[in-house]
C-alpha cells in the first residue's frame, strides 16, 4: 500500500495532525517552510517512532546533512539540488533523490540515480522542486524505474491523489502545499490527505492511533494483532456508547463506593508548613486501591466483546485482587499470573484471591516478579485469545490499552478537580501520584493536562538508591525500547535487554513506564522524582500518626516526593496528593520493617 | 543478490532449521550452523537470546537464558559471523526480538546483517503495521523483513501482508506460542491452503513443527517447515542426529 509523506511541518500540532502518515519531512533548505536543527528535533518528538523522519536538502555538505541527521535525528534524507552520485552515497541512511520533471530528458536522468529513492515533481519555485504544481504523471508510464523506488510529489491534494496513487503505483506519496491553507498547513487537510491516500480499504491497519508522541504503538506478534484490532474497535465503540459510561459509573458507586472523598490533610498541613495539603482517597474503594476503577471498565467491556474468561498480571496482587473481585461479581473465569518473589512478599493477596475463585498462576522465569508474570500472561493470551481478554493492570501494553486504562483511571482526576473547586474555588497548583506502569497518575493528571497552572509530579521508587543497582526509576535511567507490546522507557542493558527493578513497593516495582508518562516527561509537562525505599517507609509512619491513614507503600512514595516539594511551596498554594491505596497489603513487610517502632 | 530469491525456483520442500545462538557458548554456533547445512537443511535461522520472549515457548525460552548467561549479545553474533571463512551455502536469516535491534540502532543492524552475509530478518514482535521501522535500512541493505501471518490474521491483512512479502512467507501453525507440539490442528491446512493460494512467496510452516507426521499432514499445502524448538532441543541434548529423518522426510523427492 502507498506509504504518505507530509512535508515542510513546522507545528507540534501539525506532527500530532501527520501521526497516520508514514513519514514526516523538514524542510533545512532555504524556504519559507525551513526549520532550525534544534527545533526540527523538537517537532520530531511529537511523531510516532515507527515514522520516518526526512529531511529536506538543497546542495548542503555531507557534514551539514550528517550533523542534522544526527541530531533530529532523521531517519532519511532527501536531495534536492545537483548532489553527485559521490555524496548521495556516502550518506548513511535511506536517500531520497528529487527530480524535477519537465519531460522525457528529465525522465532518463531519474533513471540513473544512485539513490534508494527517487522522487518526482513539477518545476519548482520554492525550495527547487516544490512548487506544488502538477507535472504530466503519464510520462512517467515508460520510465524504467521500479515502483517500490518511486516517490510521487508536485500539486498533489486530497482531490488527486487517489488518481495519481493509482495511475503510477508509487512506494509513497509526497504533500505539502497540497495540505495548507493560506500558506500554513492545515490539520483538516493532512486528515482527509492521508485518508484518500491510503483508501478506506487499509485505514484501519495502517494508523498510528495509539502513539503518545513517538511512544506507544503495538508492538505485538502476528497472532495477537486480530485481538488488539478487535478491542481497539470495540472500545472505541463503547466508549461513545452513554449505557456503557452508564454502567461503568453504576457499579463505580454502587459497588466501589465512589465518588470518593478529597480529604483536607490539617495536621499534615501543619507539620509540613507550606501548601494546604488535600488527599485524594482511592484507598477507600472496595479491594483497597485504585485498580478496580480498571478492573470494571476492562470487565464490563470483555463481557459486550461475548468475552468471559479474564487473564490477568499482577505484582502486589492490588491488580490481581481487584480482577478476581470483579470475576467473581460478574462470574467470569478467572486467571491471575503472578511471580513466585511476589507470591512469597503478598501471601496475604495470593490467599485473597484464592478465597474470590481465581486461579493463581505461579511464575518461576526470568526474575519472578511483575515483569515475568506480564509475559506470562501475554503467552497465555496468545494462546487463548478467542475466547480471552488480557486485563491489563496499568497504563501499559499495546494499544488501546494504555488510553483505555488512562480513560477508566480519569475518574480521579476528574473527581478531584470538581471537589477543588467546591473547597477552594480554584484549581490545585500542584498536583503528585507514584507512578509504577502509570495508572493512578495518568488517571489524576490526565484531566489537569490542559491547566497550565497546575503542575504535575510523578513519582517512582529508587529503591536503594539511584546509583545501586536495585532501583525501578526507569524515568530517571531509563532508555528508549519495546517491551510488552509498547515503545516506551524502559531499563535495559546496552544490548537492550530488561533489566529487572527493585523497590520494596511490589507495584513500583516496573522496567518500564507507560508511553504516555514518557511523552509527557519529554514534552515537559509532567516531572518525574523519585523517592528511596527508606523516605517511603518514614512517610509511612509520619503519615499515618498525623492523618490517621496507613497508606500503601506505593502511595507513601508520593507523600514522601509531597513532603519535599511543599518545602518550596507558599502557604497561599494548593497541594494535592493521591493516595492510591491503603497500607493494609503491606501489613507484613511495615511490621518487618519498622520493627522496634516505638 | 540476495539468496532468498533463490528459494522461489526449488521444487523440493525446504527446511529450515532454527537455532538459539550462544546455547551451549557462541563458538558453537559456527560448528551447528556446518552441521545442519551438512545435513541438508535449505536455510538457517539464527535466534537472538532475549530476556522477555513473548512469542515463545519453554524450549526456546530457556535456550536463551542458557545464551544469555554466556553474555551473548546481537553484536557479538553478528560480529562473529562476519568472521567466518568457511563457507556458507544456504541463506542465514536472524530472528530477534525488536528491542535489541532497536538498542543497537536499526540502520546498524542492517549495515551488519549485509555484512554478516544475513539475506532475511524476522522479528516476531515487529508486525506489519510498524514495519516502516525497520523495512526502508533493511531494503537498503537488500536484507528481507520477513513477514509471519497466522490462524488469527484477518483477511485484510492477509492480503496486505502478502502483497509486500519478501523471502518468503512465515505462517504460523499454531494460535500459541512456540514449541513442540503433539498435534496440528485440521485447521492449519485450510489456513496453509489458503495464504498459498495468495502467496507471491514461497509459504513456510512453523511454530510446533517436531514430527514426520505433522510433515506429511502439511506437505500439499505448504512450500517448506520450519523446525525450533526440536532442533534446540537436540543440540541441547547432544542427539541432532535423530533430527536427520525429518529433515529427509522434507527435502528428500516425495510422490504420492
Ligand atoms: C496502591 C497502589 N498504588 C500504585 C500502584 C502502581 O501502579 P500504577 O502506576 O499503575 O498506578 C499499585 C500497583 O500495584 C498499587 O497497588
Amino acid at each position: 500500500m502507498t506509504k504518505v509523506k507530509i512535508c515542510g511541518l513546522m507545528e507540534e500540532r501539525h506532527v500530532e495532525a501527520a501521526k497516520e502518515a508514514d513519514a514526516i519531512g523538514f524542510v533545512f533548505a532555504p524556504s519559507k517552510r525551513r526549520v532550525s536543527i534544534e527545533r526540527a528535533a523538537e517537532l520530531a518528538k511529537h511523531a510516532p517512532v515507527s515514522a520516518e523522519k526526512i529531511g529536506v536538502f538543497v546542495n548542503a555538505s555531507i557534514e551539514e546533512i550528517e550533523e542534522t541527521v544526527e541530531k533530529v535525528p532523521l531517519t532519511m534524507v532527501q536531495l534536492h539540488g545537483d548532489e553527485p552520485d559521490e555524496l548521495v552515497q556516502e550518506i548513511k541512511v535511506p536517500v531520497i533523490q528529487a527530480f524535477s520533471i519537465r519531460g522525457k530528458e528529465d525522465v532518463a536522468r531519474l533513471e540513473n540515480s544512485v539513490a534508494d529513492f527517487v522522487l518526482v515533481d513539477a518545476p519548482g519555485t520554492d525550495y527547487r522542486g516544490g512548487s506544488g504544481h502538477v507535472f504530466d504523471w503519464t510520462l512517467l508510464e515508460e520510465a524504467e524505474i521500479e515502483a517500490s523506488r518511486l516517490i510521487l510529489a508536485g500539486g498533489l491534494n486530497a482531490e488527486n491523489v487517489k488518481a495519481a496513487v493509482h495511475q503510477t503505483g508509487p512506494y509513497m506519496v509526497d504533500v505539502s502545499s497540497g495540505v495548507e491553507t493560506d500558506g500554513r498547513k492545515d490539520e483538516v487537510k493532512i486528515q482527509q490527505f492521508i485518508q484518500q491516500a491510503k483508501g478506506d480499504s487499509m485505514q484501519q491497519t495502517a494508523d498510528k492511533t495509539g502513539f503518545f508522541g513517538k511512544y506507544g504503538g503495538q508492538f505485538v506478534p502476528e497472532t495477537l494483532m486480530k485481538a488488539v484490532k478487535e478491542l481497539e474497535d470495540a472500545y472505541m465503540e463503547a466508549k461513545g456508547d452513554p449505557a456503557f459510561k452508564e454502567e461503568y459509573h453504576h457499579y463505580l458507586s454502587e459497588y466501589v463506593g465512589r465518588e470518593q472523598p478529597l480529604t483536607f490533610a490539617k495536621r499534615l498541613t501543619e507539620a509540613w508548613g507550606g501548601p494546604k495539603v488535600y488527599l485524594k482517597r482511592e484507598d477507600l474503594n472496595h479491594t483497597g486501591a485504585h485498580k478496580i476503577n480498571n478492573a470494571i471498565g476492562q470487565a464490563l467491556l470483555a463481557m459486550r466483546m461475548g468475552k468471559r474468561k479474564i487473564v490477568a498480571e499482577t505484582g502486589a496482587g492490588q491488580h490481581g485482587v481487584a480482577t478476581a473481585t470483579i470475576c467473581a461479581l460478574f462470574d467470569l473465569e478467572c486467571v491471575i499470573f503472578m511471580g513466585e518473589e511476589d507470591i512469597k512478599r503478598q501471601q496475604l493477596n495470593v490467599f485473597r484471591m484464592k478465597l474470590l475463585g481465581a486461579k493463581v498462576e505461579s511464575v518461576t522465569k526470568g526474575s519472578s516478579t511483575l515483569k515475568d508474570a506480564v509475559n506470562e500472561a501475554l503467552r497465555y493470551w496468545v494462546t487463548n485469545v478467542e475466547d480471552t481478554h488480557y486485563l491489563i493492570g496499568s497504563a501499559l501494553g499495546p494499544h488501546p490499552f494504555p488510553t483505555m486504562v488512562r480513560d477508566f483511571q480519569s475518574v480521579i482526576g476528574e473527581e478531584t478537580k470538581r471537589q477543588i473547586v467546591q473547597h477552594e474555588g480554584r484549581l490545585p497548583d500542584t498536583v503528585l501520584a507514584c507512578v509504577g506502569g502509570g495508572s493512578n497518575a495518568i488517571g489524576m493528571f490526565y484531566p489537569f493536562l490542559k491547566d497550565e497552572s497546575v503542575r504535575l509530579i510523578g513519582v517512582e521508587a529508587s529503591g536503594e538508591g539511584l546509583d545501586t543497582e536495585k532501583h525501578a526509576a526507569t524515568m530517571t535511567k531509563g532508555t528508549e525500547g519495546v517491551l510488552h507490546g509498547a515503545f516506551m522507557k524502559l531499563l535495559q542493558t546496552d544490548a537492550g535487554q530488561v533489566l529487572e527493578a527493585h523497590s520494596i513497593s511490589a507495584g513500583l516495582d516496573y522496567p518500564g513506564i507507560g508511553p504516555e508518562h514518557a511523552y509527557l516527561a519529554d514534552i515537559g509537562r509532567v516531572k518525574y522524582e523519585s523517592i528511596t525505599d527508606q523516605e517511603a517507609l518514614e512517610a509511612v509512619v509520619s503519615f499515618s500518626r498525623l492523618e490517621g491513614i496507613i497508606p500503601a507503600l506505593e502511595s507513601a512514595h508520593a507523600i514522601a516526593q509531597a513532603e519535599k516539594t511543599a518545602k518550596t511551596m507558599g502557604k497561599d498554594e494548593i497541594l494535592v496528593i493521591c493516595v492510591s491505596g491503603r497500607g493494609d497489603k503491606d501489613m507484613a513487610t511495615y511490621a518487618e520493617r519498622l520493627e522496634g517502632l516505638s | 543478490m540476495n539468496r532468498l530469491k533463490l528459494l522461489k525456483e526449488q521444487d523440493a520442500k525446504a527446511f529450515v532449521a532454527y537455532i538459539m545462538a550462544g546455547d551451549g557458548g557462541l563458538e558453537k554456533l559456527s560448528e551447528q550452523v556446518l552441521y545442519l547445512q551438512k545435513a541438508g537443511v535449505t536455510a538457517i535461522e539464527i535466534g537472538i537470546p532475549f530476556s522477555d520472549p513473548v512469542a515463545d515457548g519453554p524450549t526456546i525460552e530457556a535456550a536463551g537464558n542458557r545464551a544469555l548467561k554466556a553474555g551473548v549479545t546481537l553484536e557479538k553474533v553478528l560480529k562473529e559471523m562476519a568472521s567466518w571463512t568457511f563457507e556458507v551455502e544456504v541463506p542465514l536469516l536472524i530472528m530477534t526480538y525488536l528491542n535489541p535491534v532497536i538498542s543497537y540502532g536499526v540502520e546498524r543492524f542492517a549495515k551488519e546483517c549485509k555484512k554478516a552475509r544475513v539475506s532475511g530478518v524476522i522479528i516476531p514482535d515487529l508486525p506489519y503495521e510498524h514495519r516502516q521501522l525497520a523495512q526502508a535500512f533493511l531494503k537498503k541493505e537488500d536484507v528481507a523483513l520477513i513477514q509471519l501471518v497466522t490462524l488469527t490474521t484477518t483477511e485484510k491483512r492477509l492480503e496486505a501482508i502478502l502483497q509486500e512479502a519478501e523471502g518468503f512467507v512465515y505462517a504460523v501453525t499454531v494460535t500459541g506460542i512456540t514449541g513442540a507440539r503433539d498435534q496440528i490442528s485440521e485447521d492449519v491446512r485450510t489456513f496453509t491452503r489458503k495464504v498459498r493460494e495468495k502467496s507471491p512467496v514461497p509459504v513456510y510452516a512453523g511454530f510446533g513443527i517436531s514430527k514426520v507426521q505433522h510433515v506429511d499432514m502439511l506437505r500439499e499445502d505448504v512450500d517448506g517447515f520450519i523446525v525450533g524448538s526440536a532442533i534446540v532441543e537436540a543440540f541441547r541434548n547432544q542427539t541432532i542426529e535423530e533430527i536427520e529423518p525429518l529433515i529427509q522426510a522434507v527435502t528428500a523427492p516425495h510422490s504420492v
